[in-house]
Formats: structure tokens, C-alpha cells, sequence
């Protein structure tokens, strides 16, 4: 049963699908699909963890003529990041939403987790149209002036990125004749040899606007400020980490090159710098997160690309930095709702979040940094490690700072909002004690 | 300053770009023996590249002798349903943000010409849209023309009477229920055949209107679905007014 990952997408769309229908209880019947996508998500990780990857054909096409799912343990781990992550933030803010809300935030989570667990290039490219759609309106939706803003500054650079993808994804068919990721892999050395870097440069910059890598990330500071909170979790634990992963998979699979290696290594580096900087700068506290968004982003894009050059290490802290990232970002976005943290939930759910997210052992961030510098020093690459250090002492002021001001008595939510803020924490220290990614590393990825 | 630095950047994306499509190789010249795709499912081989398999076996496959139909519904349908899906997102992302500005405005009255002209029109293009995507895996056209035609009739008609409006709760029904036949019918070849989208009933005579399997039932659920979406859209932008 648990071996048909297509209704991970298949079921929110149906549900987005026919809540029209049932106006009243739009609400209900997406928190049950997203329930479902959350207990399959589990299953399906679980087999998979066990038992090695699944892979499903659509239409009954073999590949390559056909489109096919490939999902092995990294991206069912992303996966059930995804949708568990989705669920809870459901959890706190579904209630009060309308049921148009609902149906696009399904849709953003069926698009997220399509990107995930695709095996066509083209596929993918389709889920990150409904991503982008879907989260374009999702930000808007608060209907101020900020939130405007940061929807249309969104939409363009969304728009220009996906005709990026586009080209990219047609000068690789031109050639090579295929949209499957694992052929592309295969032949990509029998490309013409400026096509290829062409569409490796146009693939990178149309995805990259999604994974918030600079410099295409300008959209980033006025969309989390302007979306809601549960908005602006939703951002942070979906559409950017599904994109940060097709990044890496294009990287590791599709272009396994000595020269996009340091292309993504430089970019990592720049990202990490400028985003930490800028959030030192920020008085606004969505903006301040925003930005140290980005510095993770970049963060995750180093791991990668070190994992990319064949390092057990890196590809552990890669992971250890999205499970970190995704937890702490998404429960921080939520408590941003007030100026002051809510009570014990609140100054729990804020601590535990910004020590992950400095490096504190033994949460999740910690090991991800730890792992990191392990596998900079079997590179002898010296300014990562000054890099990492550097970066933890500007979160830790930047943070402390954050800290000082909000750490009070004041505001109040309701217990289901406080319980999914604090859950949404907890799992930086689940995942930083459980052994489990440490194991996902060791197992067989990606292939080709 | 910055407009000649933008000029500057955009000759050079421009040269950027003419020196890759100069290069590009015509299209039927990839045909080498080289091709050996090795399947990860099942770990055989294949020969072929794809072009040259959609030319050869659509006919036997699918049973639609329009390639292009065939390949958009069958071979690459879960694409199709995530551009429906697309499309879908943006009309539940118009009417969401224009949730709270909506009001009937009278727009101006139109000339003569409009308004008989469009009253004639109408029916013609319902038909003519209709025909579009019934006719999908016969001939050129499908559910996304066809259903763009009859939304281009209920234009005109809003266009040409400022009172006309299309019942917004039957169109949103509409679209609800031909999206979710599409998964359905997705969902039906998971459980008779072996996989999501694929046919499960006869094939038929090719060229015939009842062949193709599940071609022109979802060409069918598209059309709808796209002629309500964009024109429940139009609607939308018409009542925000000035």
C-alpha cells in the first residue's frame, strides 16, 4: 500500500479539487487530507528506509518515454518534512482560514512535495509552477500593502525564473532527446559542451530565485514580512527546501562537474555571508528571520555542494541543516505573531529554535555545523571553517539580541497554536538525538 | 547610468544567447547507436529515443492517431493534470484576493453590433469548443483550446450586456466536479490497471470518436474545466470594476 507515491499528490489535488463543493467544511476536509499525506509520508519513509528505494511509473510508460517517480531516503525524508511540517502548522492556523486558503495551501504542499519525488526533469518543472502559483497567493493574501508587495515582487522574479527552468529544461531535450533525470544523467557528457553549461546556468538561476540563493533572492525580506505567520512557516519548511534539494539533485545527479562543484561552493559562501550580515542589520523581527533564512539557505548550499564531491560528512550535515532549519524557522515565524513570546510555550518553542539554529549541542543545527567543518577539514577548506564560526557569532548576537527584546509576559494564543509552535521545535531536538540521519546518509542515493 | 548598464547587460545575454542556439543541432540528427537507456525499474535496456517511440508507437500504445494528443494525455499526463492544476491555482488565487473588493458594476451599454453579434456568436462557440476537445485525439485541438473558445463566447457575452452574468456557484461546481473526474479517472487506472493515469478501458478502432480509451474522457473533463475557469475569471475581473 504504501508503495504508490503518487497519491501524495494525487489526493490533495483531488481534495483541492471538490472543497468548492463543501464550502462549509473546506477546512476540515484539507486538514484530513493533509493527515493523510502526513501518515503516508511516514509509511512510505519507513518502507523505503528499510527496504530501499520505490520507484512508480505513470500511465503504465516505462521509462524514459514515460514520466516515473523515483523516491529513495532523502527525498521521502524531505517529504515527510514536508508534510508533517505542513500538518502542524495546519494544526495552528487551518482553523481560522477560509476555504480558498485551504485549497492553496494544499496545493502548495502537493506541489512542494511533487518537486521532491519526481524522476522527470519536466515534472518537476510543472510542480514548481504550481508551487510558485499557489504561494504567490498565499502571500498576497493578507491583503495589506507589505503583503502585496511581497507578492508581486514574488510573482515577477517567479515568473522570469520559470521560463529560466523552461529554456533550461529545452536545450537539455534538444539534445539529448529525454526528460528523465536518470538518462539525462547517464549521457549529459555526450552534450555539446556550451548547451550544456547554458542550461545548467539557466536551470541554477531559475531555481535558485525559489531556493533563495543570492543574488535572486530579493524577494525573499518583503514576502515573509508580508505574508501571515503561518504563511511564512508554510515558506520556510516547503517550496524553499523542495527547491534547495532539486538544486542538489541537479548538482549531484545531472551535472556531477569539477566546475558546478565551485559554482555552488562560491554562491553558498557569498549567500551565507550577505545573508547573515543582513539580518545583523534588521530591526524588523519577520524581516531579521527572513534574512537568516537566506544565511541558512546558503548554509545548506555549501553542505551540498561538498556533499557533491562524494562526502559521507557533508551529506550528513546537509541534512541535519534542513531538518534544523525547517523546525526552528518554521516554529520561529509562528511566535512572531506577537511582539513578546506567549508564556511557557512560547519562550520553550524561541529558545530551543535559536539554539538550534546557532549550533547548540545536541539539537539538530549543532551536528549539521559539526559536520560540515568535519568534512571543510578533510578538504582543506579553511574559509568554510572560519566561515561557519563566523556565521555563529553573528546569529548568536543577532539572535541574543531578538532574545532579549521578546523574552516577556505578554500576548496570549490559543492552546492549539501554542502546542503546534512548540511541536514544531521539538523536533530540532528529536533529530538531533535520533541516529536516523545519520543512517539516511550511509544508505544509496540519488543514483544515475 | 544604470539604463545603459541594463542595455549593456542585455547585448551581452543577447550575443550569450545566439552563440548556444546557433549550435543547436537540427532535430533528427540525434539517432545514434549510443542510446542504451537502462530502465531502473526493471533494469532493461532500451534502444530508442523517445521522438523516434512516440512516432513509431503511439497508434498501437494509445490507440489516437493524433500524436500530439496522445503524448499530452497518455505518455506525459500527469504533467497535463499539474498544468490544469496550475491553471486552477491562479483562478482560486484571483477569486481569493478578490474576495472582499467584489461589486456588480454597470458597465456601459455596448453598440448594436455588439450585442446582436454576440448573441449570434454564443452559440456558435460553445459548439465549436465542444467540438474541440470531443474531437481531441482525432484531430488537432483539445481540452485547452476548446475549452479557451467557450470561455472567449461568455466574453463576448459580458462584453456586450453589462447585466449578463453566469452563475458563479454552477460554474465553480463545474470546475470542481470535471477536475476531479480527471483525478478520478487517474485514480481508476491505479486501481483496474497497474498505475495512475493509465487506460483501463478498450482501446477501439483508431480514428474512430469512441476509440482511444481514456483519451477523450479526460479531453472532455479538461475542456469544461478550463472553459469554467476562464470564464469565471473574466466574470471575476468584471465585477471589481473601475
Amino acid at each position: 500500500m504504501v508503495n504508490h507515491p503518487v497519491l501524495l499528490i494525487a489526493i490533495p489535488l483531488l481534495t483541492a479539487f471538490i472543497i468548492p463543493i463543501f464550502k462549509k467544511y473546506g477546512a476540515a476536509i484539507a486538514g484530513g487530507a493533509i493527515a493523510f499525506n502526513m501518515g503516508y509520508a511516514i509509511g512510505m519513509f519507513s518502507h523505503i528506509y528499510s527496504n530501499g528505494k520505490i520507484y512508480e511509473t505513470i500511465a503504465g510508460f516505462n521509462p524514459p518515454v514515460g514520466i516515473f517517480l523515483a523516491i529513495d531516503a532523502l527525498s521521502a525524508l524531505l517529504a515527510l518534512i514536508i508534510n508533517l511540517f505542513a500538518f502542524i502548522n495546519f494544526v495552528a492556523i487551518g482553523k481560522e482560514s477560509n476555504y480558498k486558503f485551504s485549497m492553496l495551501y494544499l496545493l502548495a504542499i502537493a506541489g512542494s512535495t511533487g518537486i521532491v519525488i519526481t524522476g522527470d526533469i519536466f515534472n518537476m518543472f510543472v510542480f514548481f509552477e504550481i508551487t510558485a502559483v499557489a504561494s504567490y497567493a498565499l502571500i498576497a493574501g493578507k491583503k495589506d500593502k507589505k503583503a502585496l508587495e511581497g507578492a508581486i515582487k514574488y510573482m515577477v522574479l517567479g515568473s522570469i525564473a520559470s521560463s529560466f527552468i523552461l529554456i533550461g529544461i529545452a536545450l537539455i531535450y534538444s539534445q539529448l532527446k529525454t526528460l528523465n533525470i536518470y538518462d539525462i544523467a547517464a549521457r549529459i557528457a555526450s552534450m555539446n559542451a556550451n548547451i550544456k553549461w547554458a542550461s545548467f546556468a539557466m536551470l541554477l538561476t531559475g531555481i535558485g530565485v525559489e531556493a533563495e540563493i543570492f543574488p535572486l533572492n530579493g524577494w525573499v525580506p518583503a514576502a515573509y514580512q508580508g505574508a501571515s505567520e503561518g504563511v511564512a512557516s508554510l515558506l520556510s519548511f516547503a517550496p524553499s527546501k523542495a527547491a534547495i534539494y532539486a538544486i542538489a539533485r541537479l548538482m549531484l545527479v545531472v551535472f556531477p562537474f569539477h566546475a558546478t562543484y565551485e559554482i555552488a561552493l562560491w554562491i553558498g559562501v557569498v549567500t551565507l555571508i550577505i545573508g547573515e550580515l543582513a539580518a545583523f542589520m534588521q530591526e524588523d523581527v519577520k524581516r531579521m528571520l527572513a534574512y537568516s533564512s537566506i544565511g541558512q539557505m546558503g548554509l545548506i548550499l555549501v553542505a551540498f555542494s561538498l556533499a557533491s564531491q562524494g562526502l559521507k560528512y557533508a551529506l550528513m550535515a546537509s541534512l541535519f541543516l534542513i531538518v534544523s532549519h525547517a523546525a526552528s524557522k518554521s516554529s520561529l515565524f509562528l511566535l512572531s505573531k506577537s511582539e513578546k513570546m506567549y508564556g511557557m510555550a512560547g519562550k520553550y518553542t524561541g529558545i530551543v529554535s535559536v539554539l538550534s539554529l546557532i549550533g547548540m549541542p545536541p539539537l539538530a543545527g549543532f551536528w549539521g555545523k559539526w559536520y560540515l567543518m568535519l568534512s571543510a577539514m578533510d578538504e582543506k577548506l579553511w574559509y568554510v571553517i572560519i566561515l561557519i564560526f563566523f556565521a555563529g557569532i553573528v546569529e548568536t548576537a543577532y539572535f541574543a539580541r531578538y532574545l532579549h527584546r521578546s523574552i516577556g509576559k505578554d500576548g496570549e494564543s490559543s492552546l492549539r497554536y501554542k502546542a503546534a509552535m512548540a511541536a514544531m521545535a521539538s523536533f530540532a531536538i528529536i533529530f538531533g538525538l535520533l541516529p536516523l540521519l545519520y543512517k539516511i546518509a550511509s544508505l544509496p542515493l540519488w543514483g544515475g | 547610468m544604470r539604463k545603459y548598464a541594463g542595455i549593456a547587460i542585455a547585448l551581452l545575454f543577447f550575443a550569450f544567447s545566439i552563440s548556444i542556439f546557433i549550435q543547436l543541432i537540427p532535430y533528427d540528427s540525434y539517432e545514434g547507436s549510443d542510446y542504451h537507456y537502462k530502465n531502473p525499474i526493471n533494469g532493461g535496456v532500451a534502444n530508442e529515443s523517445i521522438p523516434t517511440h512516440y512516432i513509431k508507437e503511439t497508434k498501437n500504445e494509445t490507440g489516437a492517431v493524433n500524436a500530439v494528443t496522445a503524448i499530452v494525455v497518455e505518455y506525459r499526463g500527469f504533467d497535463t493534470l499539474g498544468e490544469v492544476t496550475v491553471l486552477f491555482t491562479a483562478a482560486t488565487g484571483v477569486s481569493f484576493l478578490l474576495y472582499q473588493l467584489r461589486k456588480k458594476t454597470q458597465g456601459r451599454e455596448a453598440n448594436l453590433i455588439t450585442k446582436e453579434g454576440s448573441k449570434l456568436v454564443l452559440p456558435f462557440a460553445l459548439l465549436t469548443g465542444a467540438y474541440i476537445f470531443i474531437h481531441g485525439h482525432l484531430t488537432p485541438g483539445g481540452g485547452f483550446p476548446g475549452g479557451s473558445v467557450i470561455a472567449s463566447g461568455f466574453l463576448l457575452m459580458l462584453l456586450a450586456y453589462p447585466k449578463f452574468f453566469v452563475n458563479e456557484k454552477k460554474l465553480s461546481y463545474m470546475e470542481s466536479i470535471s477536475g476531479s473526474i480527471f483525478v478520478i479517472i487517474g485514480l481508476l487506472g491505479l486501481l483496474f490497471a497497474t498505475a495512475f493515469l493509465q487506460n483501463f478501458i478498450p482501446v477501439g478502432k483508431p480514428g474512430h470518436l469512441f476509440s482511444a480509451g481514456i483519451i477523450p474522457l479526460i479531453y472532455i473533463a479538461i475542456g469544461f474545466k478550463v472553459g469554467s475557469e476562464l470564464s469565471s475569471i473574466v466574470q471575476r475581473l468584471k465585477e471589481v470594476g473601475e
